[in-house]
């Protein structure tokens, strides 16, 4: 049988409130007993009763002590300044909160659930913040790192090549104690079946020691493993990694693993909390970059290549120097750069240095990620002031209805401050218990955000559990609002001049204001409300805008596969053959109408690939010698798979072939741009120092983005510009899910080990472009509603309450013969003046900070009329609802009983 | 104690059915007379400051048994109602007898 054991918490908690005597063993002892009985029945009951009559016992010893304790200073009116005297003084006014909140269950439930609302918004959005923009990087003395970026045109912070890398190295001794980094990978990984493929950082043999990251097990990568290319096979894991997939076992230290088919002794397990450089990238493995071509399987040229542009440099600023000094150096380095490499190093082009401390991610993505996280800060506040209304206008109609119980005690010497004591427990526990549920609504939507499939451009992983610090920060919020928004209710019914009060309380007298405090607090919901709804509005219409685009390819359902070739295993020909064999196998796949591949398939917003063009008569841009025009290498399929259409002159055949005349395709754009004539076809252009002819033009089509002006693209041809980066497309009438999976069993039956990169459907792909709107619009579109709601609840709160206070008003207009009906018009027409002022209010302020989202917009204009049109409908018909259905409670008044009351 | 008085109603009935318990009356057993006998549920928070009072007092006495497995491996309290205890319900009972005597038929025609 399964043993049952009472909550131990509680049993603490009853242990800590007794004496430490054998008859408090007694007590523990009986309710156990009784405990076990009942769990007999049900354990459930048996929990609930456990907790509830030990909470009881609790509570009256610690009542008893307080009574022994006051005894000798009963007549001490401020008798509570020891410090059990304040502990005791709290759980009376502690049990006191709970015997007031248990007699009102609905507002205690619908303040709980509301604070719960606003500060589990709060604090999922703070975890999503904290984890991208706050949370530090563990690294050692971060104020003395630097982060070496290239600017280049339409770059202000690219990255490095490894050549620069290693000028910068050379020229900055000075400045710099150490410079190392790291460059993103893929690598594949041996599994028990098959293979798996994992995120990787290869890098410098100074990078751990650099930034001062200390091994959790084993060692580190260091210089040792930074000798000659291809000469140290060893591997560092993630600390998750190691968790996740070895279980944590210290004992794969010293192991092998299969990597890239050749074994790698695991020599460490970096610390827990290390993520790697790039924040939101996190690594599975690190590797010593000087087996970047054999993880790879290929010859790369990583290490050799100015054009590799892919290298995160980091630098140590040396003892005494200051970045204005490391500026000034790496700004002549930048200057031998362009004279020596001028291939490369463009005019336009520099090192720039920026405080590490200063980076988020990478300073450009920074410019989007703050703002936007500033905004969904900005939403959650607004929904949390919202819920916060809504407490302390519940609060201010209980203080109505206490008021002849406070001026009574007040009159008969309780102090001021204990009744303020009171009050405030009674809502500081109203708050915790907000900010507990907050907390766990917040985990659990964070966790199926995690958890849920979304089609990102890039593999995010973000740490969003609940540190301290988030913690700290919801603790922050909960008490700020129960003190807050609690303490003025407090402060106002227990003000001492009440004698008119106690003569009469429904005289009316002192109710006016808190009234108009009431109102004005659903004036200023329904206005947050109003701004929300407009901005979610727009976003919304700017996704639908966005959704229209075209991108002016695939238009069919389709399959895609994208695969890397190792070099080493398929060099030029074996690899056009393992790509044939594939392309043909594919096509066999039922259904599949037509198959392609490309390099680098559109909507690639990472994509800097390039060619340089010269010629046709157009003028490079300042500073240049070229133009630089985004290209794709295909083979005969493609545009077919693709949906792309051949406009005029062909696309490629057979008749391309390797060491014939140099073929290429043009888009219109690009015809348009270089041959204002319009006699593009057949003409020769320069790129990148061949001339090529130009066989066809075809349609125009999104490169990068998908809001991006229309840019030229350039088709090169496989049979004559060889890749070894395949994304194959197979064109199908639907289930392209199924079409891309026998794709993926495909490419492994041709090669098991053939290094998957991703396998996926179009529809996925052109999803992944909108996933920042779609997230953003469903947000933001949440949280308004949520808004929506909370401000429903207080304009329920405001006209029910007015109700029951008006019911001797309207019992008096019921018996002079005023039909229910016009009452009921009369109550919610009250209600709907406050909305109709707080919708107003809302409206302008809207039109104000619509124009700040004017950025983030697609396709729609911050004035959107729609939006503010159909913003104010939903408005009124929520709001008509929400004053209505209280209002409706008066034709259960009793029109005689009524006016007896009085 | 020195206070001149009679057993309070909580009192009396904790006393009684530690009497009709004999042997057996611990926290559990008294809460299951009492609650079996006059059918409502009495707050285990005052049974346990009633019986340290009375104990105070010197109307009962009690003694702590051996732990047991099915209370978590903790004791019994065992009370007993003591000579003084006696005493205090004797003299109870014959001042509500007094007062009640000659009553019966106001009592039924309430």
């Amino acid at each position: 049988m399964k043993r049952i054991e009472p909550p131990r918490l509680v049993t603490r908690l009853l242990q800590a409130a007794l004496p430490p005597t054998p008859r408090s063993a007694a007590i523990l002892g009986d309710l156990h007993e009784e405990f076990l009985t009942r769990a007999a029945r049900s354990p459930l009951r048996a929990r609930l009763f456990y907790v509830r009559d030990a909470m009881g016992v609790a509570l009256r010893y610690l009542g008893q002590r307080r009574k022994r304790g006051r005894r000798p200073k009963r007549l001490d009116a401020g008798g509570q300044t020891t410090w059990e005297g304040v502990v005791e003084g709290w759980v009376r006014n502690v049990r006191y909160a709970i015997r007031r909140l248990a007699k009102a269950p609905v507002f205690t439930l619908t303040a709980i659930g509301s604070l719960g609302l606003g500060i589990g918004a709060n604090t999922a959005i703070f975890s999503l913040v904290n984890a991208v923009i706050i949370r530090e990087q563990p690294f050692e003395d971060p104020e003395t790192l630097v982060d070496v970026y290239v600017a280049s045109e339409g770059f202000s912070h690219g990255t490095l090549s490894y050549p620069d890398y290693l000028d910068v190295i050379e020229g900055t001794p000075d400045v710099f104690t150490q410079v190392g980094g790291s460059q993103l990978t893929l690598i594949q990984l041996d599994v028990d079946v098959g293979v798996e493929v994992i995120p990787a950082e290869a890098v410098t043999g100074n990078y751990f020691s650099l930034l001062g990251v200390k091994p959790a097990l084993g060692r580190l990568l260091t210089d040792e493993d930074h000798v000659a290319p291809g000469a140290h096979p060893v591997v560092v894991l993630s600390h998750s990694y190691f968790t996740s997939r070895f279980a944590g076992d210290p004992g794969v230290v010293g192991t092998e693993l299969r990597l890239a088919g050749r074994p790698y002794t695991v020599i460490g397990v970096a610390p827990e909390g290390y993520r790697g450089t790039l924040r939101g990238i996190e690594p599975s493995a690190f590797v010593p970059i000087m087996m970047y071509d054999e993880l790879q399987g290929s010859t790369s040229g990583l290490l050799e290549a100015r054009g590799r542009q892919s290298f995160f440099g980091k630098a140590r600023l040396a003892p005494g120097a200051t970045l204005a000094q490391a500026e000034a150096t790496v700004d002549r380095i930048s200057v031998t750069l362009r004279e020596e490499h001028p291939e490369n190093w463009t005019q336009s082009k520099a090192l720039v240095l920026v405080p590490t401390a200063d980076v988020i991610m990478n300073p450009m993505l920074d410019r989007v990620i703050v703002p936007a996280a500033g905004m969904l800060m900005g939403v959650v506040a607004l929904v949390l002031l919202i819920a916060c209304a809504n407490l302390a206008s519940f609060l201010l109609a209980r203080a109505a209805d206490r008021r002849k119980e406070i001026a009574v005690r007040l009159a008969m010497g309780a102090t001021r401050k204990t009744l303020i004591g009171q009050l405030l427990t009674e809502t500081v526990m109203l708050s915790g218990l907000g900010g507990l549920v907050g907390v766990v609504l917040a985990t659990k939507s964070l966790d199926a955000l995690v958890a849920a499939d979304l089609p990102l451009p890039l593999p995010i992983t973000l740490d969003l559990s609940l540190d301290n610090t988030v913690l700290a920060f919801s603790v922050l919020l909960t008490l700020g609002a129960g003190v807050l928004f609690g303490l003025a209710p407090a402060l106002q019914s227990t003000n001492p001049d009440l004698a008119p009060t106690l003569r009469d309380e429904t005289a009316g007298g002192g109710r006016g204001k808190r009234a108009r405090l009431r109102s004005f607090l659903v004036v200023g919901q329904v206005a947050v409300s109003v701004v929300l709804l407009v901005g979610a509005g727009l976003f919304l219409r700017s996704l639908d805008a966005s959704r229209l685009i075209d991108p002016g390819f695939g238009d069919a359902p389709t399959g895609i596969l994208q695969i890397n070739l190792p070099t080493d295993r398929y060099p030029t020909e074996e690899g056009r053959v393992y790509i044939a064999s594939l392309t043909e196998r594919i096509g066999q796949i039922q259904g599949v109408s037509a198959v392609g591949f490309i390099d680098n398939l559109h909507l690639n917003p990472l994509s800097t690939q390039h060619v340089r063009v010269v010629g046709a008569g157009v003028e490079p841009p300042p500073g240049e010698d070229f133009h630089r025009v985004d290209y794709g290498v295909i083979d005969e399929g493609f545009l077919d798979a693709a949906g792309v259409p051949v406009v005029s002159g062909r696309g490629f055949n057979t008749s391309d072939v390797e060491d014939g005349e140099p073929a290429v395709l043009i888009s219109e754009e690009f015809a348009r741009r270089f041959f204002p004539t319009g006699d593009a076809l057949g003409r020769t252009i320069v790129i990148n120092d061949v001339e090529t002819q130009v066989v066809g033009i075809t349609g125009d089509h999104k490169v990068r983005h998908l809001g991006e002006e229309t840019r030229p693209f350039v088709y090169r041809f496989h049979r004559q510009t060889y890749t070894r980066f395949v994304t194959i497309l197979a064109r199908t009438g639907r289930d392209a899910d199924r079409v891309a999976l026998e794709m993926l069993t495909a490419a492994r039956e041709l090669d098991p080990e053939i290094m998957v990169v991703e396998s996926k459907t179009m529809e996925r792909h052109l999803a992944s472009m909108l996933i920042a709107r779609e997230l953003g619009a469903m947000v933001v579109t949440s949280f308004a509603l949520l808004a929506l709601l909370l401000a429903s609840i207080g304009l329920y709160g405001v006209v029910s309450y007015a109700v029951s206070r008006r019911a001797k008003e309207v019992g008096i207009r019921l018996s002079l013969g005023a039909d229910t009906g016009s009452v009921i018009r009369m109550l919610t027409g009250n209600g709907m003046k406050l909305v109709a002022v707080g919708g107003v209010v809302g409206l302008l302020v809207a039109a104000g900070l619509s124009q700040l989202l004017s950025r983030l917009l697609y396709g729609v204009p911050p004035l959107d009329p729609a939006t503010f049109l159909t913003v104010p409908v939903v408005l009124g018909v929520i709001a008509l609802a929400a004053a209505w259905i209280p209002a409706r409670r008066v034709t259960r008044i009793d029109p005689v009983g009524a006016l007896r009351a009085e | 104690m020195g206070r001149q008085g009679y057993v309070g109603e909580f009192e009396q009935m904790l006393l009684l059915a530690a009497l009709r318990l004999g042997g057996e009356a611990y926290g559990v057993r008294l809460m299951e007379e009492l609650e079996g006998r006059i059918g409502r549920r009495v707050s285990r928070g005052s049974v346990y400051v009633t019986l340290d009072r009375m104990e105070t007092k010197g109307w009962i006495a009690s003694e702590i048994s051996q732990s047991s497995p099915h209370r978590g491996g903790r004791p019994r309290r065992i009370v007993r109602v003591t000579a003084e205890g006696m005493a205090e319900l004797r003299k109870s009972r014959l001042a509500l007898m007094t007062l009640w005597d000659g009553l019966e038929e106001a009592l039924d025609a309430g």
